[in-house]
């Protein structure tokens, strides 16, 4: 049997990781677009702010894909053929498969203002973002990131953190509408004006001009302008799937799969953040984008691919990051909905903020901003979300919960 | 493999094993440094040791996006490698026991590595709660476990 893997990050390596525990023996090639070793996107602010050196963005190994039994092609997909169970390449070369699992990922979005292009700005996807960036960061001066969202502020906190001056420059009312609700929002915007970040919501920014001494002005609706020595551009993401458009692929806002992973072509699985997976809170099909996603919904389509069953238990939206010395995390839902209870913590100081939400007294999403700890009570949560565990009116008493019923029955707890 | 066993009508809560753990971990009596966590429950009158359970579907090591968790071949021990993490938590989010603590020094993530196979906290235990055994059938936290654990939450509620 013949298997190709497009795409070699999380969902492409997890896949390819399970089909080997399966299978030693069909031919695997996984197909590349960038031309280096496997590395991870959620390390390069991390990289940025200098916490991590370069050869740790690196995740797998040299020999990684000969241990694997694998083939490593760095090409670029132009075309599926399912009719002929083809892929072909932008080298004109065609790869037959009988199993293909599409794992290409997502791409920044690009927004439509006049003059956002050329040397100078940059999004932080990639690692040949990264690389562009580091000399910038190395220098010092001013960027302007457009975009208060998860990974844009990332790489605010990390300019911030090796001394640049910051402007965020955010076209919602508020920071990170789609990772934390508004009170925890509020919590890290005083956290981030308070470390001097200049952070501009309503703004949106109309056009970029560039200056004959490499400078960019940023014009503001309403008239103010901002300059910058280097922009930065966090819009989100959206799926790669471009190369699919003369297909018969299912596509809503991913390509559409069921809880194996499958597509509606037979022989073809997406995931990652290409795929609309099955979601652990609600029958509608959810594209998340995230790392943990990812590498779940890779191995349920590797070992689906492998001839084994595995069904895939539903994606559940998880964020978590250090920034502004402090940590940001959610799970789940984290905005009041009708019918939800809320219950927050309310012995924390000020500065931080833990909240839970419940349906019918069964948790459904939570939301943390402050130390560590919160983010373990958080971790808690998960099995009681995912599984629908009612924990009654008194979340705070969920590690009691949590740790007896587990001293009851865990292996590890002699009776 | 063998592992740490707990058992919550032995301890005592005499929080040695946290000692015993931080002093190793940190080389002072900090219990903040410690990968144990005794907890008391007052209405059910147990005290109960929690560290890692070595899991065998390890949510932790599959997640995290700097490859530095693994497994030692060795002791069977799930371990954080300090030089690669980043301190990004997505473990600490992740494990469904919140046994992953927080290096605030080195800003990274850390948990329990069974000591390279000689657990301090076993050795200080003074009432036999925690025992280093040998067990025959491969530890599993596997969906068999969760889901029986989950049926008791359930008939609980």
């Amino acid at each position: 049997m013949q298997i190709v893997i497009i795409g070699n990050s999380a969902a492409g390596l997890s896949a390819l990781e399970a089909f080997r525990r399966v299978s030693r023996e069909s031919s695997v090639t996984v197909i590349s677009k960038e031309t280096v070793r496997p590395y991870s996107r959620v390390l390069l602010p991390y990289y940025l702010r200098g916490k991590t050196p370069h050869s740790n963005l690196f995740i797998r190994d040299k020999d990684y894909f000969k241990e694997h039994n694998a083939e490593c092609i760095h090409d670029r997909v132009v075309k599926v053929d399912p009719k002929s169970q083809q892929v072909i390449l932008e080298s004109g070369r065609m790869l037959e498969y009988d199993r293909l699992l599409i794992a290409t990922g997502s791409s920044p979005v690009i927004p439509p203002i006049p003059g956002l292009n050329g040397k100078g700005i940059y999004h932080m996807w990639t690692l040949d973002d990264a690389e562009a960036l580091a000399p910038y960061y190395e220098k010092g001066g001013k960027v302007v990131v457009i975009g208060a969202g998860f990974i844009s502020l990332q790489a605010a906190w990390a300019a911030l953190y090796r001394g640049l001056e910051v402007c965020v420059v955010e076209l919602m009312p508020r920071i990170m509408p789609r990772v934390v609700d508004e009170h925890c929002a509020q919590v890290l915007t005083n956290r981030m004006e308070e470390m001097g970040i200049d952070l501009r919501v309503n703004s949106l920014t109309e056009k970029i001009e560039r200056s004959a001494f490499g400078v960019f002005v940023l014009h503001i609706k309403g008239g103010e302008t901002i300059s910058a020595d280097f922009i930065i551009v966090g819009a989100g993401v959206r799926p790669n799937i471009d190369f699919l458009k003369d297909t018969d692929i299912e596509i809503d806002r991913g390509i559409l799969v069921n809880d194996r992973m499958e597509t509606n072509l037979p022989g073809i699985y997406a995931a990652g953040d290409v795929a609309q997976v099955p979601s652990a809170l609600r029958p509608e099909a959810v594209v998340h984008a995230l790392w943990p996603t990812a590498v779940k919904s890779g191995r349920i389509a590797g070992t689906n691919m492998a001839g084994e069953k595995a069904i895939y238990s539903g994606s559940l939206n998880m964020n978590v990051t250090q920034m502004f010395d402090t940590t940001v995390a959610s799970m789940g839902d984290f905005i009041e909905t009708d019918g939800m209870e809320s219950w927050t913590d309310e012995n924390l100081p000020k500065d931080q903020y833990f909240k839970i939400l419940l349906k019918d007294g069964i948790p459904v999403g939570a939301v943390a901003v402050g130390g560590p700890d919160l983010i373990a009570t958080l971790g808690l949560l998960q099995p009681l979300i995912r599984e629908k565990i009612h924990v009654g009116a008194q979340p705070d008493k969920l590690k009691t919960i949590v740790a007896q019923n587990l001293a009851q029955h865990h292996q590890a707890f002699i009776k | 493999m063998r592992f740490i066993t707990m058992d919550v009508n032995k301890c005592v809560v005499c929080r040695n094993c946290e000692y015993a753990c931080a002093f190793r971990q940190s080389g002072d009596f900090n219990r903040d440094n410690s990968n144990i966590r005794v907890e008391y429950y007052d209405d059910a009158k147990i005290g109960f040791p929690m560290t890692c359970l070595h899991c065998d579907d390890t949510w932790c090591l599959e997640v995290c996006p700097a490859a530095a968790i693994h497994r030692n071949e060795n002791t069977g021990a799930v371990e954080i490698i300090g030089e690669r993490c980043v301190g990004c938590k997505l473990c600490v989010l992740s494990c469904p026991f919140g046994n992953i603590y927080f290096d605030h020094e080195h800003q990274i993530s850390r948990k329990c590595d069974m000591c390279q196979g000689e657990p301090n906290c076993v050795k200080f235990c003074i009432s036999g709660a925690l025992q280093y055994t040998t067990v025959e059938t491969t530890y599993q936290n596997n969906r068999e476990i969760f889901q029986r654990f989950v049926r008791s939450l359930q008939g609980e509620a």
